[in-house]
């Protein structure tokens, strides 16, 4: 026999949980969306915000090896600021940043795109093993990564010269690495390859979204291949194209494993980057942290930014 | 260097008493270890620790065996942090802003006053054997180990700058190692025009703290060149040594007779690159490469590779390293112990780490005791010449008469200006001139700091 309690239908409060049912009465939206945010926004929080915040802190203050080890931190303002955009070394850096990011992102989404629709096609059957080689390079560890191409670089003994040479593609062995013109271009290729199975995963997910009838219906309506891709291909993939680009061009501003493992920032100055910079100022003799600080939260500020144009002049614009 | 006084035996007067007294107390013992009391490197500290650690740089296995060789005699275990050798002031402070405990750690003379001015650095004055040990110290290990006047380190090991020529290659030549560096450039020159080789000299000249930095100094300095006088005054301008060695050196470059992978080449991997046997010389480097180059296991041309010395008078240029005992140190006495097992005597009185060096890695020692026994000259003779390596050595000067900026906590960034500088001037993007006269501009921005 079922009781007259147990047959009537629950109180409002009782679908959501113990709280609401508690206090008998269902919780307003906004408030149920802070309460389940909240344990998301204070990991955030301490995990992200809170070394921001601090290097932004440090960044207006003297720190050095003996005032980290003691607490102390003498306010200098905004000295370390100066110091840093009056330093021609740190505008350099942030010129190579901005063309490795510039030509790393670029064509890293276009290869993305371009290997994403190859391994899309579902009637080639070498697709799922593509699909996991593909993956390798995501799998090696940044400075590993940087010390092959090392390897492969060498002036003398690397596979990279005696191919092309093999390929009648040059005659005399190129110093990928330690010719100036090349320096930056021999960190970008294994900073590419590296990451380029991230861009591709995304947007191999996002092709997997777009409805066949869709093509369908175009092809039937007469368009080729070429049309297909810019009118339905290319629009669909916008969303996550655009987040692609703020994910890789915030994690391109930040390279740095490769610089350490197969340049050192070197020929010269020619491969000097930001993140490259602030370590060298911050981690090493005479451990100026706070300029290291300054330099790396100028850096966070212009990724910050670039994010939003990104947002504002390419997202919006889609939707 | 000069002052490496050959005492037969290498036992100093000190040490004869010290000795004396040892095997007097151990007949009033009984027989029990002549090391066993009176020697500041036989007593026990009263403190008590559970352990010890060390941060260093790496270099082959020494450090397991001087942990376990601790451990043994005293019962407590030692932490090695271990990084690699550009990465080691990184390590260093990352641990020590952290709150951590290190009781003994080491540092190159270019990073050391740096450290020091940080208050990383604990004063060994007062500490049992000291003067003991600053009286043994060669000139060159003083000049690094005592900073203002006080004892700051003990040495962890010396090396001379030499150069190294590939003999199968010279004889084919018909070439005698070069006398004069008008001479070299000629037998460069003709070595790479009869095709003998592509590139016939591979320079030390990678980013680093006395790489590309080292062969400058060496080359300027051997031709009466130095970069700052007494005074500190610098001596880079128009005209000057330091300019005109570079401009020689830069002309290697721009008659493609450099190997381009000198660029990168620190100590180790020019000496293992040098050991294909594609390079007639390799320019001045750490004399120590010889364990590589010479070493059967490691090189197709071992044996074949031979040292020089510098043209002229010979001068060249030599520096060393140190252990230092850290102010975040557990316990100061424990870490003193320590410390003496890594950069001085052992618990049986024996420079045990210095005398394994020398034999194992070829490396000179910071105690003129050390430096004049047979430890040396037998311990060398596997790879090299050591009667060669010591005349050369007789003509070395500390780096920091060179460059005295290496007394300053500005040398460190100063570096690394000179590094770009100099590679910019190598790979033909500047003048020699715009290299110095940048240089010149760098020392005051980096003097403020």
């Amino acid at each position: 026999m079922v009781s007259v309690a147990a047959a009537r239908p629950a109180a409002p409060g009782a679908r959501i949980g113990g709280v609401a049912y508690r206090f008998g009465r269902e919780l307003p939206p906004r408030v149920l969306g802070l309460v389940m945010n909240l344990p998301t926004m204070l990991t955030l929080a301490l995990v992200l915000a809170y070394p921001i915040f601090y290097a932004a802190y440090l960044s207006f203050h003297k720190v050095s090896l003996a005032q980290l080890r003691r607490g102390i931190f003498p306010f200098v303002g905004l000295d370390n600021y100066h110091r840093i955009l009056t330093d021609p070394l740190f505008l350099l850096a942030l010129k190579n940043t901005f063309i490795f990011t510039a030509f790393s992102v670029t064509l890293e989404i276009v290869l993305a795109i371009a290997i994403a629709l190859l391994i899309d096609q579902k009637h080639v059957w070498t697709g799922r093993i593509t699909k996991f080689l593909i993956l390798l390079p995501y799998a090696v560890p940044p400075i590993a990564n940087g010390l092959i191409w090392s390897f492969l670089y060498n002036f003398d003994f690397g596979f990279l010269n005696r191919i092309l040479f093999t390929l009648g593609l040059i005659h005399e062995p190129i110093n990928w690495s330690g010719e100036p013109s090349t320096a930056l271009l021999a960190v970008a290729v294994p900073y590419i390859w590296r990451t380029l199975p991230f861009a591709i995963l995304l947007i191999h997910a996002a092709l997997q979204g777009i409805d066949p009838a869709m093509y369908e219906a175009a092809s039937v309506d007469g368009a080729n291949a070429l049309q297909r891709f810019r009118h339905i291909t290319l629009p669909l993939l916008a969303p996550v194209i655009v987040v692609t680009l703020v994910l890789r061009t915030s994690f391109a501003f930040a390279v740095f494993d490769e610089v350490l493992a197969i340049t050192q920032g070197g020929p010269g100055d020619a491969t000097w980057v930001a993140a490259w910079y602030s370590y060298k100022k911050g981690f090493n003799p005479p451990f100026d942290i706070g300029v290291g600080s300054a330099s790396a939260f100028v850096l966070a500020l212009i990724v910050g930014a670039l994010a939003i144009a990104y947002v504002k002049l390419i997202y919006r614009r889609i939707q | 260097m000069a002052d490496r006084t050959r005492i037969p035996g290498g036992l100093g007067r000190r040490d004869f008493l010290k000795a004396s007294t040892a095997g007097v107390t151990l007949a009033a013992l009984g027989g029990a270890p002549a090391w066993a009391a009176g020697t500041p490197w036989a007593d026990r500290p009263a403190s008590k620790v559970d352990k010890l650690n060390f941060v260093v740089w790496t270099y082959g296995d020494i450090y397991t065996k001087i942990a376990a060789k601790f451990q043994a005699d005293w019962g407590i275990p030692v932490d090695s942090t271990i990084s690699s050798f550009n990465d080691h002031p990184t390590k260093l402070m990352t641990m020590y802003a952290g709150g951590e405990a290190i009781d003994v750690s080491q540092s190159s003379p270019f990073s050391f006053p740096n450290f020091i001015s940080q208050d990383l650095v604990e004063p060994l004055d007062d500490m049992p054997g000291a003067k003991e040990y600053l009286a043994d110290l060669t000139e060159s290990a003083k000049q690094v180990a005592v900073y203002n006047g006080k004892l700051m380190g003990l040495p962890y090991f010396s090396t001379v700058w030499v150069w190294n020529y590939y003999q199968d290659m010279l004889e084919k030549a018909k070439f005698e190692p070069f006398t004069s560096y008008d001479g070299f450039m000629e037998q460069c020159r003709k070595a790479k025009k009869d095709k003998l080789c592509e590139y016939p000299v591979a320079w030390v000249a990678g980013v680093g703290l006395e790489q590309l930095p080292g062969t400058w100094y060496q080359m300027t300095w051997n031709r009466g060149g130095v970069f700052f006088d007494k005074s500190g005054n610098h001596q880079l301008g128009d005209g000057s040594i330091a300019r005109e060695t570079l401009k020689w050196w830069m002309q290697t470059f721009k008659e493609d007779l450099a190997d381009p992978e000198s660029l990168k080449a620190q100590f180790t991997t020019s000496a293992k690159a040098f050991g294909a046997g594609k390079n007639l010389y390799r320019g001045p480097n750490h004399h120590y490469g010889l364990n590589i180059v010479n070493d059967p296991k490691q090189s197709p041309i071992a044996g074949k590779v031979k040292v020089h010395g510098s043209p002229g008078d010979g001068r060249t240029i030599g520096d060393s390293h140190v252990y230092f005992l850290c102010t975040a140190s557990r316990d100061k006495e424990w870490a003193w112990k320590l410390l003496q097992y890594l950069g001085g005597k052992t618990k049986d009185g024996k420079y045990t780490q210095a005398e394994n060096l020398a034999r194992d890695a070829m490396l000179g020692s910071g105690y003129k005791s050390v430096m004049t026994s047979n430890v040396i000259t037998e311990g060398w003779k596997p790879w090299g010449d050591p009667a060669k390596i010591l005349e050369i050595w007789d003509k070395a000067t500390y780096v920091g008469e060179v460059c005295n900026s290496i007394y300053k906590p500005w040398h460190f960034p100063w570096t690394d200006r000179l590094n770009i500088e100099v590679q910019k001037a190598l790979t033909g993007q500047i003048t020699a001139d715009t290299c110095c006269d940048n240089l010149i501009a760098a020392i005051k921005e980096v003097q403020k700091g």
